[in-house]
C-alpha cells in the first residue's frame, strides 16, 4: 500500500472518528435537551392547570373538562389529577403512534419524559396533586428528525472534508510522487534526473540521493557505450582501407544463410591481389596502402546499388564482396568491371599488371550453405580464378534437390493459411545457471492433411513465394484470438521478421489485435525484432515500444551482433533481452564482451545466446558469464523444478 | 432529595439546628447580635423537643414573628427573593415569604411531618397585596391552622376572612408525587423553581 494510501486512511479514521464523536455529542446533547424541554412542557402545563383546577372549588366535572381541554390540545401522554390519599381522580394517558420513527430508532434511543407535578387546592383546602407527561412520539419524531438533519450535515462536511484532506495530501505529498516516478523509473532501468528538488528536507535527501545515483549508473552505461563503440570499430572495421573485415563478415553470414532468410541466395566474390610483395619493393608500403585504399573504393563503388552487399577485407591481400540476392550474370559483370577498373589503378601507381594483378573467384550461395562451406568454396573458386588466364573464375553451389515445386507450396501454404492450420512449437529458452525455464521461444509447424512441415521446411518457400508477410499475419491472430491453451500462463517469445515489420500495415495489424485482445491475452508475451529493424528504424521502433508499454507487452532483439556506431538506442528501448549466435559471444574479445555487459547490466538486458547446440558451448558461454541460452541443449537441461 | 432527607434527619436529631461552624460564619458576616439571635432560636427549639404540635407551631410562628418586615427590594435589592432561615435571622428581616420559610424548617427540626405544612399563596384583603403564609394541615383533608407575620396569631383558615387562598404547595409532596409516579425519576428533583433555588442556597448554607 502506499504512503498516500496509508496516511489517507490514518487521517481519513481520524477525521471520521471526529466527525463522529462531534455528531454523537451532538445528537446526545439534543436528546438531553428534548428530554428538559419535555420536563418543562409538562412542569408549565401543572403550574398553570393547577392555578386554573383551584379555581373549580373541587367540582370535579369542572376540573375534568379543564384536563381534557389542556390534554387534547398539548402533546401529552398523561395528565392524572390523584387527591390527597393519591386515589385518582381523574385521567387522561395517549396510546402513543410511532408510525413517524423506525423501530430501530426507538430500541437505539432511550428517551425520558419525566412527570411534572403540582399542588391542587380549592380555597385553604388540598385537592390533590396533579400530575403531567408529555408526549413521547412526538419528542421522537423531532430528535429523528434532528438525526437525519444531523447525518446529512455531517456526511456533507465528511465529504468536503475528506475532498480538502485529499486535495491537501496530494499537496504534500508531490514531492514523494516526484521520488516515485524516479525510483519506478530506475526499476525499469530508466535514467531519470529530477531537476525540481523539494525544500522538504527528508524527499530533498532522497531526491538528491537518488538523482546521484541515477547518474553514476548513466556514466557507467556512457562509459560502456563508448568504449563498445571503440572496439567494434577496432574489432570490425579494418584500419587502412575502413572496409569491415572478415569477423564482420562471418557474424553477418548466419542473417543470410538461415532458413528464413528472406534474401535465398547471392554471391560471394573473393578478391585476391597477387604480387603485393614485389609492389612493396617497387613503390613502397605506403603506395601500396594507397592501392589497397583505391581497389577499397572501386569494390564498394562498384557493389553501391546493392542495399544489402558487404566489402569486406579478409586479410592482408584478399577481398570478400558478399551480395545477397545477385545473379550470375551480374556477378561476372562486376567482376569484369573490377577487373578492368583495377588495372588501371594498378598501373596508376606504376605498377606492371602482368606481376600485379587482381584475381576474382565467385561463388554463388545458397540459404542451406553453412558458414564454413560458404568460406570454403569461396576460396575455392579463388584458387581457381588464379590459376585461369581470365583471373575470374564462377563456381556455382550445388542445388539440393527440392521435393516439391514451387507451385505445390503455394497451394500448401495458401491452403494453411485459408484453414488456420498453423500451430505453435514452443522451445525452451532456459537459464543454465538457474536452471529454470526464461521464457519459450515460439516456432511453427504446418499441417496439411497427414503432413507436417516444420518451419524450416516452409518458412523458405513462404518467403520465396512472397506469403511469409501472411504468414506473420496468420500467426498473430492465432496467437491473439484463439491461443494456444498450453500455453496459458507461461511467457512466451515470438520472433517477427525484418521484412514483416518494415511493412507499414505490419503496425496497424498489431495494435489492432492489441488494443482488442492485448489486456486479456492469458501469457506475459515478449515481441522479437531483429537488431537491424531496431537500429535503422527508430522512429518505427518507439512507436512499436510505446505500443507495447501499453499492453504489457515485453521486447526481446534478436539477430544483435553489436555493429551499431552507438547503443543508446538500447537504453532507450530497454528490451527485455538480447539474443545473439553463440558464436558471436565466443568469439568476441574479452574487452568487447566486458563493454556490452556493461552497457546491458547498467540498464537491466539479459544476453541469450541462441544456436547452442551442445554442451561444449553452453560451457564455454558459461565461462564468460552468459547463461541464457537457446538450442537444442536448452531442450536437454534437467531442472529442479 | 438525598440533601433533603439530611436536612431533616439533621433537624429532626441531636445536632443543633445551626452548627457551630455555621454560626461562626454567621457572627462573623452579621456580628455577636445575630449570632445570640440564633442561640436563642436554638433554647427555644431546644425547649420545644417534647412539646405538642399546637405548642411547636405557636413558639416558632411567635419567634419569627418578632424579625422585622421588611420587602425584598430594600434587604436583598431584587423584587422577589426566598431568604434562607439564616439570612432572614442574620438580618434580622425579611418579607412574607422569609417568615414561612423559617418557620418551616424549624417546625422540621422540630419533627413536625413535612407533608402537614404547605406555603399557601394568598390575597391579603386588608394590605390589597399578595402574601404567603404557612399553612398546617393536621390532616389531608382537616381545616388548616394560617402562621401569618401580618396577624401574629395563628388561627384555623375559616376565621382568616382577610386572606384569599389562591395555591397551596408543598414541595417535599410534589417531589415524592413525582418519583412515585409512572414517569422517570427527575434527576435533578426540580419541583418548583423558587423552592429548587431555596433548597440550592440551604445545601450551600447560604447565609
Amino acid at each position: 500500500m502506499t504512503l498516500f494510501k496509508q496516511i489517507a486512511i490514518l487521517l481519513s479514521l481520524f477525521l471520521l472518528i471526529i466527525l463522529g464523536t462531534v455528531l454523537t455529542l451532538n445528537f446526545k446533547s439534543a436528546n438531553e435537551s428534548i428530554s428538559q424541554r419535555l420536563y418543562e412542557d409538562a412542569k408549565n402545563t401543572t403550574s398553570s392547570l393547577s392555578l386554573s383546577l383551584g379555581g373549580a372549588n373541587g367540582d370535579i366535572s369542572m376540573m375534568t373538562t379543564m384536563i381534557n381541554a389542556n390534554f387534547d390540545s398539548g402533546n401529552y401522554l398523561l395528565i392524572s389529577l390523584v387527591d390527597v390519599d393519591d386515589a385518582i381522580l381523574y385521567e387522561r394517558v395517549l396510546e402513543s403512534s410511532y408510525a413517524n420513527v423506525p423501530a430501530w430508532f426507538l430500541e437505539l434511543i432511550t428517551l425520558e419524559a419525566p412527570i411534572a407535578s403540582a399542588n391542587v387546592s380549592a380555597g385553604w383546602n388540598q385537592v390533590g396533586i396533579l400530575h403531567v407527561q408529555s408526549d413521547l412520539s412526538y419528542a421522537y419524531t423531532e430528535l429523528y428528525s434532528i438525526l437525519k438533519n444531523l447525518l446529512i450535515s455531517f456526511s456533507i462536511l465528511v465529504i468536503i472534508a475528506l475532498g480538502f484532506l485529499n486535495l491537501l495530501l496530494a499537496a504534500v505529498l508531490k514531492p514523494l510522487k516526484e521520488v516515485q516516478k524516479q525510483a519506478e523509473a530506475v526499476i525499469r532501468n530508466e535514467f531519470i534526473i529530477q531537476k525540481h528538488i523539494p525544500s522538504t528536507k527528508e524527499f530533498q535527501d532522497v531526491v538528491l540521493g537518488m538523482n546521484t545515483m541515477v547518474s553514476k549508473v548513466k556514466v557507467m552505461f556512457d562509459i560502456g557505450n563508448k568504449e563498445l563503440q571503440q572496439l567494434k570499430e577496432l574489432e570490425y572495421i579494418d584500419p587502412a582501407t575502413k572496409l569491415k573485415n572478415r569477423k564482420y563478415l562471418i557474424d553477418k553470414f548466419p542473417e543470410y544463410l538461415k532458413i528464413d532468410a528472406v534474401s535465398k541466395d547471392g554471391i560471394n566474390m573473393m578478391l585476391a591481389l597477387s604480387g603485393i610483395t614485389k609492389a612493396n619493393e617497387q613503390i613502397g608500403h605506403e603506395e601500396v596502402d594507397a592501392l589497397f585504399v583505391n581497389l577499397a573504393k572501386i569494390f564498394t563503388d562498384s557493389v553501391q546499388v546493392y542495399n544489402e552487399a558487404i566489402v569486406a577485407r579478409m586479410n592482408g591481400t584478399e577481398f570478400a564482396i558478399f551480395i545477397p540476392n545477385c545473379g550470375e550474370e551480374e556477378a561476372k559483370e562486376i567482376a569484369k568491371n573490377i577487373k578492368s577498373a583495377s588495372q588501371n589503378v594498378i598501373e596508376a601507381h606504376k605498377l606492371d599488371i602482368k606481376c600485379t594483378f587482381i584475381s576474382i573467384g565467385i561463388f554463388e550461395y545458397n540459404y542451406r550453405q553453412n558458414i564454413s562451406k560458404l568460406l570454403s568454396l569461396s576460396d575455392n573458386a579463388l584458387t581457381q580464378a588464379k590459376f585461369c588466364n581470365s583471373h575470374i573464375h564462377y563456381e556455382r553451389a550445388q542445388n539440393a534437390t527440392e521435393v516439391m515445386g514451387k507451385n505445390a507450396w503455394r497451394t500448401i501454404i495458401t491452403e494453411a493459411l485459408g484453414k488456420d492450420a498453423l500451430s505453435f512449437v514452443p522451445y525452451k529458452v532456459v537459464n543454465a545457471g538457474a536452471k529454470k525455464v526464461a521464457h519459450y521461444a515460439l516456432s511453427l509447424t504446418l499441417s496439411s492433411g497427414e503432413k507436417r512441415s516444420s518451419y524450416g521446411q516452409f518458412m523458405a518457400p513462404a518467403n520465396q513465394l512472397g506469403l511469409s508477410n501472411k504468414v506473420y499475419q496468420n500467426v498473430l491472430n492465432m496467437l491473439f484470438k484463439k491461443t494456444d491453451p498450453k500455453l496459458k500462463n507461461t511467457t512466451c517469445s515470438l520472433r517477427l521478421s525484418y521484412e514483416y515489420l518494415q511493412e507499414t500495415q505490419s503496425y496497424h495489424e498489431l495494435s489492432l489485435l492489441l488494443k482488442q485482445y492485448g489486456m486479456k491475452l492469458p501469457l506475459r508475451l515478449i515481441i522479437e525484432m531483429p537488431d537491424k529493424f531496431v537500429r535503422k528504424n527508430t522512429k518505427d521502433i518507439q512507436e512499436y515500444k510505446a505500443l507495447f508499454e501499453k499492453y504489457k507487452v515485453d521486447m526481446g532483439i534478436y539477430e544483435f551482433i553489436g555493429e551499431s556506431q552507438n547503443y543508446q538506442y538500447l537504453q532507450e528501448l530497454l528490451p527485455l533481452y538480447i539474443k545473439a549466435e553463440a558464436n558471436y559471444f565466443l568469439t568476441q574479445n574479452t574487452q568487447s564482451l566486458s563493454a556490452l555487459k556493461l552497457v546491458t547490466d547498467s540498464v537491466g538486458i539479459i544476453l541469450i545466446a541462441s544456436s547452442v547446440m551442445d554442451k561444449e558451448t553452453l560451457e564455454k558461454l558459461e565461462e564468460i558469464d552468459i547463461h541464457t541460452i537457446q538450442g537444442k541443449v536448452s531442450e536437454e537441461i534437467t531442472f529442479n523444478d | 432529595m438525598l440533601f433533603f432527607l439530611v436536612l431533616v434527619l439533621q433537624l429532626q436529631g441531636s445536632e443543633p439546628y445551626v452548627d457551630d461552624a455555621l454560626l461562626s460564619k454567621i457572627e462573623g458576616k452579621y456580628q455577636l447580635y445575630a449570632k445570640n439571635r440564633f442561640l436563642y432560636l436554638q433554647k427555644t427549639l431546644d425547649e420545644l423537643q417534647n412539646a405538642s404540635d399546637l405548642q411547636k407551631l405557636n413558639a416558632v410562628n411567635d419567634f419569627f414573628n418578632n424579625v422585622r418586615y421588611a420587602t425584598d427590594a430594600k434587604v436583598y435589592n431584587t423584587s422577589d427573593y426566598w431568604a434562607t432561615p439564616w439570612e432572614f435571622l442574620g438580618k434580622d428581616m425579611g418579607d412574607c415569604e422569609d417568615y414561612v420559610i423559617s418557620k418551616y424548617f424549624a417546625l422540621i427540626y422540630l419533627g413536625i411531618d413535612p407533608k402537614k405544612l404547605f406555603f399557601s399563596y394568598v390575597k391579603s384583603i386588608k394590605f390589597n397585596t399578595a402574601h404567603m403564609v404557612l399553612t398546617y394541615f393536621e390532616t389531608p383533608r382537616s381545616e388548616p391552622l394560617v402562621l401569618d407575620n401580618y396577624n401574629l396569631k395563628i388561627f384555623p383558615a375559616s376565621q382568616r376572612n382577610d386572606l384569599i387562598p389562591i395555591y397551596n404547595f408543598n414541595g417535599e409532596s410534589l417531589y415524592k408525587a413525582s418519583a412515585n409516579g409512572n414517569g422517570k425519576k427527575v434527576d435533578n428533583d426540580k419541583t418548583h423553581k423558587k423552592w429548587d433555588e431555596l433548597k440550592l442556597n440551604m445545601k450551600r448554607q447560604k447565609i
